[in-house]
């Protein structure tokens, strides 16, 4: 992975030369460019098409995502975004009349096909919610329940855990003295990093993060921006979000997405500098639909 | 608004029209306000009527009285003296004293209701008297009233304190020898009552198992010799021990009958009255306000925590209270499991659709239906079909008297289980409605299944939901009767059903509840004088019960929102 | 300014914005190009009080630039501008420093007319040209701007190499006068330095150029030749 990143920043491997006139702009380094191409493929979708009763909510969606990268999901309210970041860990099971075409490849592995253990699956992907929602247990209970579940009950291995988890959700300082506190004596952006805590505790490889910013004043949402920033060393992160500004700060691809279909899938600085479609340009830069 | 100001200061060439100031109270909305505070005004004084009524009433009657001595007019001109507690007094038509006899000539005469006790000598311990005839009322300091365990109330003088027959004291000197005798006699009765419920009360239920046992085996085939032995031996066992007992019993009945009291009536005739029939003694008379009280105090407690005496229209109402809060209780106990379990399927597993709809339209109207209809189901269903059956299966040894296939305890709570079932569904599904799906989401995003989910989350935070069903159960099953009377309740229970005997709670017993005491004293009661305090006090202390469980679930309640409170 | 590049936001503030940053660097590519204009005269016709106007208009030139400058600033503070509205701004900022600059050089051109003398009418004549063909790239240049239209940026691109090419050439032909006649040396140098600062003038309408390309197409066609850059240009992705 190190590796990987080096040659892409190292100027021997800029982006092709061939448009390129003077020697001299050769030799500055490019700034790190995304190319999906070249990147571990982590989840694939192929040709999703997504049903609420006779409504579809998803046409013909295709997209791959990047391992250990930030993929968002943007488009206006009701474009599908939501829902398509709901088929990764099967959430939409749970909606009546819903139902799903097409295959998402986990590592190859279709997560709709027959037999798969959806419980399995959610402990592979996690989600993080729109609305802080700690469950109203203490801190420590709250980290330790996807450990619980999975009936680990000794006391040191979950002690282990909920600090790792804490230190990797940058909580760790804020609540070490009173573990035992409720969750919802917290702050709403605290609540948050909690949710995730509780997500990375069961070591997931992907997390969804469902606008996770959406209810968190500005200082909360940079935080919680940046502890994205540092959990994509080690899991595949896909993010929803309404704010624009947001998936491009946090984002190394992006999507746009409009009444259910995909409309664009690039990667984050060209989506947000020079889009290939007018629909995307007109949502990024705030246009009459 | 400022040109209807402007318009009003002139004058208005518009008659009838409402004065303006009127009309912008109207518009500002003050009726309204009014109307609805008006509308609270009502209910709070409905209530707290309510409340002092039943408290006036009922707590009154714990007072010790002063009785008053005079003398009274017959309807036949005969003079006849009288010693009693006027009750109450009451304005009548003059008609109706003429009625009784009486030459009245004014309109309106008033009526005394005295309570004259000694209904052994007279037959009669209430009478109604015209106010105007009772002449001569005095309150001599020497009256004595008697509290006693037959006959209702003693009202005289004390004139002599015997002891095996013999004469001990008489006169004045006669009360604290009174005072004292009857304080040992009180003891030996709280010794005898101990000994018949406790250690013989043990031996007889222990023989009456005996007595099963021995008849299952025989219908089993199994009454071998030696188990028979066995059976001889333990009998034997018990009745040299209830010899034993037999005796120490016989000896404390000869010494308790040993004193008696000479007690001197208003017409001066002359009872003999064993102390072991006696209570309390007290002259009112002489007592001040602060011996008063006490008395009150003590006499309160007597009817809180002992039983009842005389048909229930004296003593306590313990069996009563104990019987409500443990029927309740047990209620509680069965409907909680029942109602939430049935909820959960509702709201958590069962597809939402016109079936469920119709389910809880059905049972919505399930808790509309009369509870007298509850009563005739448990009887039908609970008592005779699974009460038959569970004596036939179980109980066989027993037949033909029944175990189970009568009212008891259990069908009574059976059947308010059963009532209040809706109740609890209901309010627990609105406990499991208000939980956001995201906290559902997640714990199923954690890889928790469905029922993972609901045990750990879920449902612990749908508990404030369902203590207010419970709370709702507990406040109707408590006040209901009619079902009652069908399926467990009596008038008069031979025995607790919680005791010392293996196995404690006695499902199959029968109780007495207080809601059934009101209506069997208010309504079945011999002597309706004497009664009818004790109606307004027994609905005081059910209210009280009412009030006592309720604070307890909503204690609890409030506790299990603290916990949750941000989530709501 | 192209309608539909400014307007049809959701927030009529921000078109407003928008288009008042384009409105202003028209203004000032106005200013600019009458400033190289005025000057051009001056100096040709030795109007001497007309390179003293040059002179002091260009602070005039340089205000606005400030004045751009902190408006494009608050617009990206307070709208975060992304695509097309983004390149928008940073194409404004970026084109006015540029217009700055022309109007530097201009001033400088006013300054030689201060003092140059010229040899009589109808001297010049390739300077004249010379200037004629900068005025011209510089006004394409900015209707390229107002019209985002490539084509017209791209032909400003190959106008600045002819320039060169007469830049070269004129620089012979003021070196053999020196040559010739060494009293015209000092006059001669001060046409040098005109000349100089159109070829100057005409690299940074290329530039301007350059910026409409990145403006229109979202790529960056800076140091690249003028074939490259018209490939890129047209290697339309939508």
């Amino acid at each position: 992975m190190y590796l990987n990143s080096l040659q892409e920043q190292s100027p021997m491997n800029a982006a092709p030369s061939t448009n390129r006139g003077a020697g001299l702009a050769a030799l500055i380094p490019d700034a790190p460019k995304m190319d999906l191409e070249k990147e571990e493929i982590c989840l694939e979708v192929q040709n999703l098409n997504l049903y609420y009763g006779g409504k579809r909510a998803l046409k013909d969606v295709s997209l791959r995502v990047a391992r250990n990268r930030v993929t968002a999901f943007i488009g206006p309210s009701g474009c599908g975004k939501s829902t398509l970041l709901r088929c990764f860990n099967r959430m939409n099971d749970l909606v009546d009349g819903c139902r799903v075409e097409g295959s998402i490849l986990l590592n190859g592995q279709d997560i709709y096909a027959r037999g798969i253990n959806v419980a399995q699956l959610r402990r592979q992907v996690g989600m993080v919610f729109q609305k802080p929602n700690p469950f109203p247990k203490s801190i420590y209970e709250n980290v330790a329940y996807g450990l619980r579940l999975q009936g680990v009950n000794n006391r040191r291995l979950l002690d282990e855990v909920v600090e790792r988890s804490l230190r990797g959700a940058a909580l760790w300082d804020e609540v070490k003295d009173r573990l035992s506190d409720s969750a919802l004596g917290l702050s709403g952006g605290q609540q948050q990093r909690l949710v995730i805590a509780r997500a990375i505790a069961i070591e997931p490889e992907v997390l969804l993060l469902d606008e996770p910013a959406s209810a968190l004043d500005p200082i909360s949402t940079l935080k919680i921006e940046e502890l994205i920033y540092e959990l994509k060393e080690n899991y595949t992160i896909v993010i929803v979000t309404h704010n624009m500004q947001q998936a491009a700060r946090v984002s190394d691809y992006t999507a746009f997405m409009y009444l259910g279909e995909l409309v664009e899938f690039d990667d984050t600085n060209t989506l947000f500098t020079n889009p290939a479609t007018k629909q995307t340009e007109d949502y990024v830069t705030g246009r009459y639909g | 608004m400022s040109t209807d100001e402007v318009s009003s200061r002139q004058p208005s060439p518009q008659e009838g029209e409402a004065p303006p100031q009127l009309n912008q109270w109207i518009r500002a909305g003050d009726p309204w306000i009014w109307l609805t505070a008006g509308a609270v005004t009502l209910s709070l004084v409905a209530v707290v009527g309510l409340l002092l009524l039943l408290a006036v009433r009922g707590l009154g009657h714990f007072w010790p009285a002063n009785v008053v001595a005079a003398s009274y007019a017959e309807a036949n001109g005969q003079i006849v003296p009288l010693l009693g507690e006027i009750i109450e007094s009451e304005e009548v038509s003059g008609t109706r004293a003429r009625d009784s006899g009486y030459a009245v000539t004014a309109p309106h005469v008033t009526r005394l209701l005295i309570k004259l006790g000694n209904r052994d000598s007279d037959g009669q311990d209430f009478r109604t008297v015209l106010a105007e005839r009772l002449t001569d009322r005095r309150y001599p300091l020497n009256v004595m009233v008697l509290e006693r365990r037959e006959w209702g109330n003693f009202y005289g003088f004390l004139a002599a304190v015997k002891e095996q027959g013999r004469v001990v004291a008489s006169g004045e000197q006669a009360w604290p020898v009174l005072q004292e005798r009857l304080a040992r006699a009180l003891a030996l009765f709280e010794e005898i009552r101990t000994l018949e419920r406790g250690s013989i009360g043990t031996i007889n239920y222990a023989m009456e198992r005996l007595r099963l046992k021995e008849r299952r085996l025989t219908l089993d085939d199994a009454l071998t010799a030696e188990a028979q032995a066995e059976l001889t031996s333990s009998r034997a066992e018990l009745e040299n021990r209830y010899t034993g007992l037999q005796e120490t019993l016989t000896q404390l009945y000869s010494a308790i009958k040993r004193d008696t009291l000479v007690g001197q009536l208003a017409d001066g005739r002359e009872v003999e009255i064993s102390l072991a029939k006696v209570v309390r003694a007290y002259r009112p008379n002489e007592m001040g306000t602060g011996d008063k009280i006490g008395s009150y105090l003590t006499r309160f407690w007597e009817f809180v925590s002992d039983e009842p005496r005389e048909s229930n229209t004296e003593g306590g109402i313990f069996p009563a209270i104990f019987g409500t809060v443990l029927m309740v209780l047990i209620m509680a106990i069965l409907v909680t499991p029942m109602g939430v379990m049935a909820a959960v399927y509702l709201r958590e597993y069962a597809k939402q659709g016109p079936l469920t709809r119709l389910i809880r339209i059905a049972v919505n109207n399930l808790a509309g239906v009369p509870s007298v209809v509850y009563g005739v189901f448990g009887l039908g269903f609970f008592v005779y079909f699974l009460g038959g059956r569970i004596d036939q299966t179980f109980f066989p040894e027993a037949l033909p008297s029944p175990t189970f296939g009568t009212p008891g305890l259990l069908w009574s709570s059976l059947t308010l289980a059963l009532l209040t079932l809706p109740v609890v569904i209901v309010a627990t599904e609105e406990g499991l409605t208000r939980i956001p799906r995201a906290i559902r989401e997640g714990s199923l995003a954690l890889g928790a299944t469905q029922a993972e989910t609901l045990w750990r989350v879920v449902l612990p935070m749908a508990a404030p939901g369902m203590m207010t069903g419970l709370i709702l159960a507990v406040a109707r099953a408590a006040g209901e009767v009619a079902p009652l009377m069908m399926v467990g309740v009596v008038k008069l229970a031979p025995a607790l059903p919680l005791d010392g005997n293996f196995p404690y709670l006695h499902l199959d017993r029968k109780l007495m509840h207080m809601g059934f005491h009101i209506y069997d004293v208010g309504f079945q009661s011999p002597n309706v004088e004497a009664a009818r305090p004790l109606v307004y006090a027994t609905a005081f202390l059910l209210v009280m019960v009412i009030v006592v469980l309720n604070l307890a679930a909503i204690r609890i309640r409030s506790r299990l929102r603290e916990r949750y409170r941000s989530t709501e | 300014m192209d309608k539909n590049r400014v307007g049809q936001h959701i927030s009529a503030e921000f078109n407003n914005e928008l288009a008042d940053i384009a409105s202003r660097v028209l203004l000032m590519g106005g200013m600019v190009e009458q400033q190289i204009r005025d000057a051009l005269e001056a100096l040709v016709e030795g109007n001497q009080k007309l390179g003293a106007v040059v002179v002091s208009n260009d602070h005039r030139v340089n205000a606005l630039e400030v004045a751009i400058d902190e408006e494009c600033m608050q617009v990206i503070a307070r709208r975060q501008p992304a695509a097309g509205d983004l390149r928008l701004v940073v194409t404004a900022i970026k084109v006015i420093t540029d217009l700055e600059r022309i109007g530097d050089e201009a001033e400088g051109i006013g300054h030689v007319a201060l003092t140059y003398v010229p040899p009589g009418p109808g001297a010049n004549m390739e300077l004249r040209t010379m200037g004629r063909h900068v005025s011209q790239m510089v006004r394409n240049a900015l209707d390229a701007f107002a019209r985002t239209d490539v084509e017209l940026a791209l032909q400003v691109a190959r106008d600045e190499e002819m320039v060169d090419q007469e830049y070269d050439s004129l620089v012979r032909q003021l070196i053999t006068y020196m040559m010739e006649d060494p009293r015209t040396i000092s006059g001669t140098i001060q046409l040098l330095w005109a000349a100089r600062a159109l070829e100057r003038i005409a690299d940074h309408a290329r530039n301007i150029a350059e910026y409409i390309v990145f403006l229109v197409r979202g790529r960056d066609v800076r140091h690249l030749t003028v074939d490259q850059m018209e490939k890129a240009a047209r290697d339309v992705r939508r």
